[in-house]
């Protein structure tokens, strides 16, 4: 038996000790944290400044349309996208394509107005404000006028106030969403009667003013699978809805048709499209701070670079080695 | 008559819809919200096939004590305590109907960990994937090495330590060369599903039947 060499060797490293390096390369970035500068691309630029043109007259819906897998490239995008929204005070419907879905548009709903993370929005739930809807009071600024008049403070460190039905509503998931989404054309409240706290749609000032897809301005998907179609089939290509996509890095390559044809406005890809907003809106004086997105390309470019470490070195280990020549490595048989 | 009934409903109902897209008549629009209506809730009832079936499969494998029969339990338990706890049981952990309930915890603290694990681990798999057969064997081999590790590079911040051509060359390779394969692909799969489409609402394809009315 002839001896192993060096080059079969490291072709046959125990692959343990990759394991162990792309855990510590996504580990250490995160506990350092370089900060390095991400520049943002014409894709991420243009639905920034589609929803940068937006305000309290318009609506978007956010679909957050992906599991639990893919949060860490999807939440950001729909957090940043919501906070986009609150700022200019646009009214967002939110939705959920599959059933966990839901859970993530709660999580973000959550996240963007948790009092614990800077730069929060003071949410006021549909029934707090009952009896200023009562009143006729709907618009937005009358609403925080006579809101902050019966007493009502911003709390220290919240960027503003979001009014359950007026700013925000939480439709969350129906089933068969393509063919939500198509009667949504016709109407949101046929599809959805009651959000998914139980508060009905008909009473919400948002609903009044758009009533169906034909009255909102954008509809901004963010998705680990191919759902984000069915807002291109359904409601791009029938009623001319304007559409934005927030896909997982994978994706994201499937989508550049629908840029270049101009059926979706733009599109973040992957975890660097969601850092890209938060560039954006951090140097738009929108958000105080980048976010998660931002830190996460750290932990990406690590990971990155020992990939691509990896690639080179089986590649030399290779070819050095002769093993281009051969049919099977002698350590595999 | 199992065969000729779901043929004529679904003859029936896809030329109908297919029609009614091109007719803005109100009938033609009526037609279609109730559609829309419908159709949910009929999708809704597959849940309820869905789950029965899940149930008989698991519960056979425990009664019958199968391979890893175990396991059939951590399908059932969720599959039932998860809607208990929304619709019977949907208090907070407090007590009270304040969020979260113990519904949305569960949710948070279990499904969301395992599911972002397993698509972690990923990573760790693509490392070791990449370095054991990611091989410049071939010219289009080589082709394909290159742009990879060019886009991988382009799309991190890293990549600008390089100089600015390196994001700019692989946002070249996104934008032209790889929304024109995209486009071919997606223009070929557009028309295979048109003609699926076509002979199912004709008849021609019957697989979708199973083994009805045989």
């Amino acid at each position: 038996m002839s001896a192993v060499s060096k080059w079969e060797k490291m072709l046959n490293l125990d692959r343990r000790w990759i394991f162990l390096a792309i855990g510590i390369a996504s580990i250490v970035p995160f506990l350092i944290g370089f900060g390095m500068p991400i520049s943002t691309t014409a894709e991420v630029e243009s639905i920034f400044d589609y929803v940068n043109g937006l305000d309290k007259d318009n609506a978007i819906f956010i679909g957050f349309d992906y599991a639990p897998g893919t949060q860490a490239e999807n939440t950001p995008m729909g957090v940043a996208v919501l906070r986009h929204a609150f700022h200019n005070n646009v009214p967002v419907f939110i939705t959920a394509y599959q059933p966990l879905g839901h859970g993530m548009a709660l999580g973000a709903l959550e996240y963007v107005t948790n009092p614990a993370i800077p730069g929060f929005y003071q949410s006021v739930s549909f029934e707090e404000w009952a009896d200023l809807r009562e009143a006729g009071i709907t618009d937005k600024d009358e609403l925080i006028a006579s809101w902050e008049s019966d007493g009502n403070a911003l709390p220290e460190g919240a960027k503003g106030w979001v009014f359950e039905g007026r700013d925000f509503a939480m439709l969350g998931y129906a089933p068969v969403f393509s063919l939500v989404i198509l009667g949504m054309t016709a109407s949101i409240e046929n599809q959805f009667p009651q959000d998914a706290n139980g508060n009905p749609l008909i009473e919400m000032p948002m609903l009044r003013e758009h009533k169906s897809l034909r009255e909102v301005d954008l509809a901004f998907t963010t998705s680990g699978s191919s759902a984000c179609r069915s807002w291109i089939v359904y409601g791009r290509e029938k009623i001319g809805l304007p559409v934005a996509f927030g896909v997982t890095a994978v994706m994201a390559t499937d989508y550049y048709p629908y840029i270049q044809s101009g059926q979706i406005i733009g599109q973040m890809g992957g975890l660097r499209g969601a850092a890209e907003y938060e560039v954006l809106l951090f140097e738009n004086g929108i958000t105080e701070t980048t976010d998660k997105a931002f830190t996460g390309m750290d932990v990406q470019s690590a990971a990155h670079l020992l990939i691509i470490l990896l690639i080179v070195m089986g590649n030399i280990a290779f070819f050095a080695g002769g093993f281009h020549k051969k049919t099977a490595l002698k350590g595999r048989g | 008559m199992k065969r000729t009934v779901p043929l004529m409903i679904v003859m029936v109902g896809g030329i109908l819809m297919m029609v009614q897209y091109f007719i803005p008549h109100q009938y033609s629009q009526a037609v279609f919200t109730n559609y829309t209506q419908w159709a949910p809730i009929v999708g809704a009832f597959a849940l309820i096939l869905g789950v029965g079936s899940l149930t008989r499969v698991h519960s056979h494998k425990i009664r019958r004590k199968t391979k890893n029969w175990q396991y059939s339990w951590a399908v059932l338990i969720p599959l039932y305590g998860m809607p208990f706890l929304a619709i019977i049981w949907p208090q907070s952990l407090a007590g009270g109907m304040d969020s979260p309930s113990i519904f949305h915890f569960f949710f948070m603290h279990i499904q969301v960990p395992i599911q972002s694990t397993m698509f972690s681990l990923l990573a760790f798999y693509i490392a070791s994937a990449a370095f054991r057969a990611f091989r410049a064997k071939s010219a289009l081999a080589t082709i394909l090495l290159l742009a990879a590790v060019i886009v991988m590079i382009g799309q991190v911040p890293i990549g600008e330590i390089f100089g600015r051509w390196l994001p700019e060359t692989g946002l070249w390779i996104l934008r032209y060369p790889n929304l024109a394969a995209k486009r071919a692909i997606m223009l070929g799969v557009g028309f295979g599903i048109l003609a699926t489409n076509l002979k199912i609402i004709f008849g021609v394809e019957r697989n979708w039947l199973g083994g009805a009315g045989k």
